[in-house]
């Protein structure tokens, strides 16, 4: 029997008239990294916001771990960790300062908090500035701060939007290595990314996300025979949401 | 469009492009505002108009009056009067000079446009010009509103030449660019040593107090008189100001003689003045070229700051050390107050907020030192019941004033509690913390620091009036279940006003929220104290004793607190699992 860790039911999210996602239906396994594609404003990180609890959905539910975010919502963030697209953290707190309040909220064992810190912040390459403030890391820093705060509680779901915006190619090939590492032991990762080389390469499975309605799932392989013959996912992925006439780039670049 | 400016644009038509571009920024929020927006917008602009044209007229008439042969009989003013311009002058170039750093620093450093500026093909002098007369045009409009009226009125009152006015102007503008050009160069200058963040941080901390000690300042001068000796003095200081080497009495003395009709002391004058000010402003303009590459890039290196140097602990040692507190609450209620107690500590911004309950606290104690704690018997014809009374009142009044300012702390503690979080408000969102635990510790957070000022004050102001023990804990009890309550209706309003997107920390709650919680909390602090304090002087009034009088009060007033501290936030639980929600 499989062990889904993500699921989404029906899910829908609208603001006003507006309707962000519709009725997106998806499924992420223990041990999967799941990829989620799809243009801007497509509804990637408003669904993403829904897994996570940052949002409610209009209708549809969310399920983590085998607890619904809305009903036992405790239970399913206890058991997910989040890595936003932007890493907005406590300024004025140390990544250290930081990693401790996030492991207290998480409840983690008080005899691993120190030792777990230490593991991440090396992992990192923060040991060295695991004192100075947040207020005077580089964006690369935040961002693996924000890492290491998803991981602190060692969660079995991770939900990362955007993860390797703004890193050095050493610090994105770490995450890239991390995340199938945790995947190998049985963790799901769901990642949002624009870097279609990262999705085709790390992803055991692709959902395309085009107007808040979900246009495609599979592996690689089943979404190259959705895609008539065409061979890379960048291709695929601009015949399902519609790329940029040549007519268009040709009078931009007049 | 700035894309249009070609390589060899120059610096006047960029300067204008720049200014333009702002100007249709503005035109474009109030194309799009409210109507309530706008039709407050034109409001204030006609009381705008309303008032210069009452100063103007209050001042010509005032200076008639001055100026008057009646009035010369008593008293010859035309010493003062001569140096009315040189005063008013100084006054505006130090007020341009002190605040312009702020505007400036925020303008020059921590405005977001500034790269997509220094990036664009214009003239970087375009850009420093189009970004000073941005950031002082507020401040100088100000000034204007005051100084403009008075010099008019001066003018008009000694029927001064038709050029006077115009010079007036033009005056302003130099000196108001020569001051804005210094406070530049000094900005520049700061920022090299210390980035640009902390300085902002630090000067909110300081203009705060500075602010209040001059608004409270008041307070003391009241009842002082000034002599005949005191006089002289005044005079004597404002012949100093107008003295002939005195840049800035170059261009008083030269109004003057411009509207009494002194050519060659009025060219030479303003001529003095004119050049120096465009000297001024144009060496601090090529000063600012050079030194703001290195504080812009200072700012984006950013400068390590450690909090205080603590010794790394083994996960042993940090289980040894955890404190009782933490066997009291969950961790997570702990782990957020010890959070909140370390952001709101090392965020200077914060701290300003916060240090107004001191200064008020150390104003009001003194105060009541010098008053002695005694009702002043006046004539002697008062009632012996209202003497009474007063005297119960006076007794009370420490509690009142611990009251108030545990209200202006828990109005930023309480109330801004949520939006405090900011942005990052997103770790605790997603974090298995229930709504409950997330409330128990911002109201803690809130209440301790209120709860340790408010008793902290009031027994300093107990001993300086001698107050009775009985008095001293009756306060105590009070000020801790009144502030208790405080929280509740401040939280209340924080969890409905949230605002997570907030830059500037003053704006933290929502506007109509902010406004009405304020009202609220004041209303609440209020009623507590007519709770807490009405059986208490009334019932000695009546007959009974004072313990049973206090003894009423506080039942009666907890029962109200408590209320207050529960019911509210029970009230807007449901809330916090929406905030930072849109939609």
């Amino acid at each position: 029997m499989t062990d889904i860790l993500i699921e989404t039911l029906d899910l829908a999210k609208r603001f006003g008239a507006k309707v962000a996602v519709d009725r997106v239906n998806l499924q992420v396994q223990a041990g999967e990294i799941f990829g989620f594609l799809g243009p801007n404003g497509a509804g990637k990180t408003t669904t993403i916001k829904m897994i996570v609890g940052l949002l409610q959905p209009t209708s549809g539910a969310v399920r983590v771990a085998g607890h619904d975010v809305q009903t036992e919502p405790l239970a399913a963030k206890a058991a997910s960790g989040f890595v936003p697209d932007e890493p907005n953290l406590y300024t004025k707190l140390s990544a250290r300062e930081l990693l401790r309040f996030v492991a207290e909220l998480y409840d983690v064992e008080p005899g691993v908090v120190e030792r777990r810190i230490e593991e991440l912040l090396r992992l990192f390459d923060l040991t060295a500035a695991a004192d100075d403030l947040i207020d005077s890391y580089s964006h690369g820093m935040r961002q693996k701060a924000s890492l290491a705060a998803a991981l602190v509680h060692d969660p079995r779901v991770l939900v990362l939007d955007e993860p390797t915006v703004g890193l050095d190619p050493k610090s994105a090939r770490l995450i890239k290595d991390l995340l199938r590492q945790l995947a190998q032991r049985g963790a799901a990762v769901f990642l949002s990314t624009h870097i279609l080389e990262i999705a085709e390469r790390m992803c055991d499975r692709i959902g395309i996300i085009n107007r808040g309605g979900l246009v495609a799932v599979g592996t690689m392989a089943e979404l190259r025979a959705m895609g008539q013959g065409q061979a890379s996912l960048e291709d695929i992925f601009l015949s399902l949401t519609g790329g940029a006439e040549d007519a268009a780039i040709a009078e931009v670049l007049q | 469009m700035i894309g249009a400016a070609g390589p060899r644009a120059s610096v006047a038509s960029s300067t204008w492009k720049l200014l333009w571009l702002r100007v249709r920024i503005w035109t474009s929020v109030l194309r799009h505002a409210t109507v309530r927006r706008k039709i407050g917008t034109l409001v204030v602009a006609a009381l705008v108009v309303g008032f210069l044209v009452a100063a103007f007229a209050g001042s010509w008439a005032l200076l008639r009056f001055l100026r008057s042969p009646e009035l010369a009989q008593v008293v010859d003013l035309t010493q003062v009067l001569e140096a009315l311009p040189t005063v008013i002058l100084t006054g505006a170039f130090l007020t341009i000079l002190v605040t312009s750093f702020g505007v400036l620093l925020q303008s020059l450093y921590l405005a977001r446009d500034m790269d997509f500026l220094m990036a664009a093909p214009i003239p970087v002098r375009a850009v420093f010009i189009s970004k000073l007369i941005q950031a002082i045009l507020p401040n100088f409009a100000l000034l204007c509103l005051f100084a403009l009226p008075v010099l008019f009125g001066l003018g008009a009152s000694a029927g001064y030449h038709a050029l006077f006015y115009p010079l007036v102007i033009l005056l302003l503008v130099c000196m108001t660019f020569a001051a804005a050009g210094l406070s530049a160069v000094l900005v520049m200058g700061v920022v090299r040593l210390v980035p640009a963040r902390r300085v902002a941080e630090a000067l909110a901390a300081v203009g705060a107090a500075a602010s209040l000690i001059c608004s409270q300042s008041g307070n003391f001068t009241r009842n002082m008189t000034l002599n005949a000796q005191q006089t002289t003095q005044m005079m004597d200081l404002l012949s100093r100001v107008n003295a002939p080497w005195s840049p800035f009495a170059w261009a008083g003395r030269g109004l003057i003689g411009l509207g009494t009709g002194q050519g060659a002391s009025a060219a030479l004058g303003l001529g003095l003045t004119l050049v120096l000010a465009v000297a001024i402003f144009a060496v601090t303009l090529r000063a600012c070229e050079v030194l703001y590459h290195t504080g812009w890039s200072q700012m984006q290196a950013g400068t390590p700051r450690r909090p205080r140097a603590r010794p790394h602990a083994t996960p042993r040692a940090a289980a040894a050390r955890r404190p009782a507190f933490p066997r009291l609450f969950p961790r997570a209620v702990t782990a957020l107050i010890v959070k909140d107690a370390r952001v709101l500590r090392r965020d200077l911004r914060n701290l300003s907020q916060l240090m107004t309950p001191l200064i008020l606290g150390i104003v009001y104690a003194a105060m009541l030192a010098r008053s002695g704690g005694q009702v002043d018997p006046g004539r002697g014809e008062a009632p012996q019941w209202f003497m009474q009374g007063a005297g119960q009142m006076l007794a009370y009044g420490n509690i009142g004033i611990a009251l108030f300012i545990g209200w202006i702390m828990l109005s930023r503690l309480g109330m801004m509690a949520f939006s405090h979080e900011g942005r990052a408000y997103w770790l605790i969102k997603t974090a298995p913390v229930t709504p409950v635990r997330l409330m128990l510790a911002k109201a803690l957070t809130a209440y301790l620091p209120t709860l340790v000022i408010g008793e902290l004050f009031l027994v300093v102001a107990s001993l300086l009036q001698r107050a009775g023990s009985s008095v001293v804990l009756f306060g105590m009890a009070v000020v801790a279940l009144a502030l208790a309550g405080g929280v509740g209706v401040n939280l209340a309003f924080g969890v409905a006003g949230a605002n997570l997107e907030w830059e500037d920390p003053r704006h933290m709650v929502r506007g109509s929220v902010g406004c009405i919680g304020s009202f609220a909390g004041m209303a609440y602090v209020a009623l507590a104290a007519a709770f807490f304090l009405g059986p208490a002087v009334l019932v000695p009034l009546l007959g009974g004793s004072a313990g049973l009088g206090q003894a009423i009060g506080v039942v009666v007033g907890s029962v109200f607190a408590l209320v207050c501290a529960l019911l509210p936030p029970y009230l807007t639980l449901g809330r916090v699992r929406r905030i930072g929600e849109m939609g």
